[in-house]
């Protein structure tokens, strides 16, 4: 007979097994870009998953290429602003669904929960229009614009700011508080750990934005990092050493952001407010 | 002048009236404590002094200035919430100084008062601890502080005793009898525990769903409620409720028989008009009054005891399964299962209509 015991190693055996696969799978594509930046195109094409000796030359022909200070500077202006605007838009909003009543609040709220289901590529076509008509094609406002309003990140923050006490708004509106500053001065403060998580969805967005701006940004001078990457790969010889390149050096800032603020993102997943 | 003074004063949620005209008038000084059941509306009084809900109808006044409209800050109260609302992102001194700040007193001024305060409660060795860092009992010390600072004409409690455990809950409750005596402040206090009611109040106010039920002093409610509600509330443990119908009487004097009890029949003195015979009434008698040589007899099964070692709790039944509560001072040899006399004096018992009014 088969002990409790033993089944329960072979349970776990299965279980460590199953997720040693999944952890490779996730992993393997962040494996074959930084191994891809170190080889030829040709060595790439071939299938070598072994470190090469070109990361030097791949680098010295990117930044020939590409004039990677403009290009970051963009990505980084595009994403900081929409980042900040987005935290503090959608957050405005998320409080106020949560906080007051109103007879239209639920109403309105669902209209904008099912805006979700309305894909981009229906809007794509009025947003340019839209943009044309504002003069902004070509322009980061144009990209930024947009996303500020994310029904998402609303989402995110009136279900987060159910668990914010409402004695503390209380206690703020006796200490003398307007509800613009309740907002900031208590519940921003209070909520850091759900705005570190938004801060980090919201910033891996930005950063990774491909299509929009692909469509509103036309001339090299307003690119950002992933237009230019996708450039790169779709030319007549694509190098794919020096798209990885690329690509490696266009993951750094938010790998960066995630593990500063990786406690923080945990954290505001499973609630703000203790 | 710290009166407070409520006119008429209601509150609805659309067409659901919560506080149906309240009259009430505390005096400058006083420790009133709001008591009754969840959802009788005595945290949404208090919350309607403190401004944080909007009054409906009627006029509230605080040392004499009519305060309907002004804003919670300018009505001069500091309020005590349940879950103590200290900012949790605020060291103990911020958040004791944060209404001063807001007020625009300068640092040295702040600081003076928040040290003040923090040195009448206790609390100097914890001054630059954030509220995560405190017990239930030195946070609930922190939010009684944040009031004092302001010196506020009225504070208001709301249930602020009711997460703390048995024993600190006692501590607290002495704490804030000793504040009320030391700053003579008007004090407000929300609870739906009775003990602290009666044990902390110069003046408690029932209220049952809005309606103020009876106000007066601790021991007048106890011993001379105004209606069964209230008599059922005050008082641990709850008064008897014997259902009882008027046999006859005389001028004064009105003999109840009591049908599920072997139809005893007790004598009850009477100040109004003697109900018609035949009416149906209810005999209330504390628990503390059974006596071993009370003139009214009630034959009874014991049900259940309970030793509290001062006294002994008796759960018994009568014949025909009403449960009577008996404080007995001795320690008998009574056991579960028993039948036993169970003796009071008639003049100690009280008598109420069928619509719950007392008739003595």
């Amino acid at each position: 007979m088969i002990s409790y015991g033993f089944k329960q190693r072979i349970a776990s055996v299965v279980v460590y097994i199953f997720l040693a696969v999944m952890a490779f799978l996730s992993i393997f594509p962040f494996l074959w870009m930084v191994i891809g930046a170190t080889n030829t195109t040709s060595d790439i094409v071939k299938g070598k998953m072994t470190f090469g000796e070109a990361v030097v030359a791949n680098a010295t022909t990117f930044f020939t290429q590409v004039n990677a200070p403009l290009i970051f500077w963009n990505s980084a202006k595009i994403t900081i602003i929409a980042t900040v605007l987005t935290l503090l838009i959608s957050s405005l909003a998320g409080y106020g669904f949560e906080i007051f009543s109103s007879r239209f609040r639920e109403k309105l709220y669902t209209l904008m929960l099912l805006s979700l289901m309305i894909p981009f590529a229906a809007l794509m076509i009025p947003l340019f229009m839209l943009m044309g008509k504002f003069g902004l094609i070509n322009t980061h406002i144009a990209v930024v614009l947009p996303t500020v309003a994310s029904a998402f990140i609303i989402f995110y923050f009136r279900q987060s700011t159910k668990a914010f006490p409402h004695e503390l708004r209380d206690a703020a509106r006796v200490d003398g508080l307007k509800e613009w500053q309740i907002f900031f001065l208590i519940y921003m403060p209070v909520m850091r750990s759900t705005y570190a998580a938004a801060f980090i969805i919201v910033f891996m967005t930005a950063w990774n934005s491909y299509l929009w701006p692909l469509i509103v940004l036309q001339s090299n001078e307003t690119k950002t990092i992933t237009l230019v990457i996708s450039s790169l790969g779709s030319a007549y010889y694509p190098d794919y050493g020096v798209v990885m390149i690329g690509t490696v050096l266009a993951t750094i800032p938010t790998l960066f952001v995630f593990f500063a603020m990786q406690r923080q993102f945990v954290e505001g997943m499973l609630g703000s407010v203790k | 002048m710290s009166d407070v003074t409520l006119r008429d004063v209601r509150k609805s949620f659309g067409a659901v009236e919560i506080i149906k005209g309240v009259d009430l008038d505390i005096k400058s000084g006083e420790f009133v404590v709001f008591v009754g059941p969840s959802g009788c509306g005595k945290s949404t009084l208090l919350r309607m002094i403190a401004g944080l809900e909007t009054i409906t109808a009627g006029d509230l006044a605080i040392g004499g200035d009519r305060m309907n409209e002004v804003d919670p800050s300018q009505r001069g109260i500091a309020m005590v919430f349940q879950s103590y609302a200290l900012y949790p992102h605020m060291t103990v001194r911020e958040n004791m100084g944060f209404a001063l700040r807001f007020a625009g007193l300068p640092k040295a001024e702040i600081r003076k008062q928040v040290d003040e305060a923090a040195r009448i409660l206790e609390l100097e060795p914890l001054m630059d601890r954030k509220p995560k860092a405190l017990s239930g009992g030195q946070r609930q010390r922190v939010a009684i502080g944040r009031a004092i600072v302001r010196h506020p004409k009225v504070f208001l409690f709301d249930e602020p005793l009711s997460n703390l455990d048995a024993e600190l809950r006692v501590h607290m409750r002495i704490e804030i009898a000793k504040l009320h005596r030391d700053l003579g402040a008007t004090i407000i206090y929300v609870t739906h525990d009775q003990v602290e009611a009666m044990t902390l109040a110069d003046k408690i106010v029932v209220l049952r769903s809005g309606v103020v039920e009876q106000v007066g002093a601790p021991l007048e409610l106890y011993d001379n409620p105004a209606n069964l509600f209230v008599a059922g509330f005050i008082g641990s443990p709850k008064m008897n409720f014997l259902k009882g119908v008027v046999e006859g009487g005389s001028a004064g004097r009105a003999d109840i028989r009591l049908p599920d009890f072997g139809g005893a029949v007790v004598p009850v003195a009477l100040k109004g008009e003697l109900p018609a015979a035949g009416s149906p009434v209810t005999l209330g008698i504390r628990p503390s009054q059974f006596t071993e040589t009370g003139d009214a007899a009630l034959p009874v099964t014991v049900d259940m005891l309970e030793h509290l070692g001062s006294e002994t709790l008796i759960y018994a039944r009568s014949t025909a399964s009403d449960l009577v509560t008996i404080a007995s001072q001795s320690r008998s040899n009574i056991a579960m299962g028993d039948t036993m006399i169970a003796r009071f004096p008639s003049s100690g018992a009280l008598l109420f209509s069928a619509d719950g009014k007392r008739i003595y």
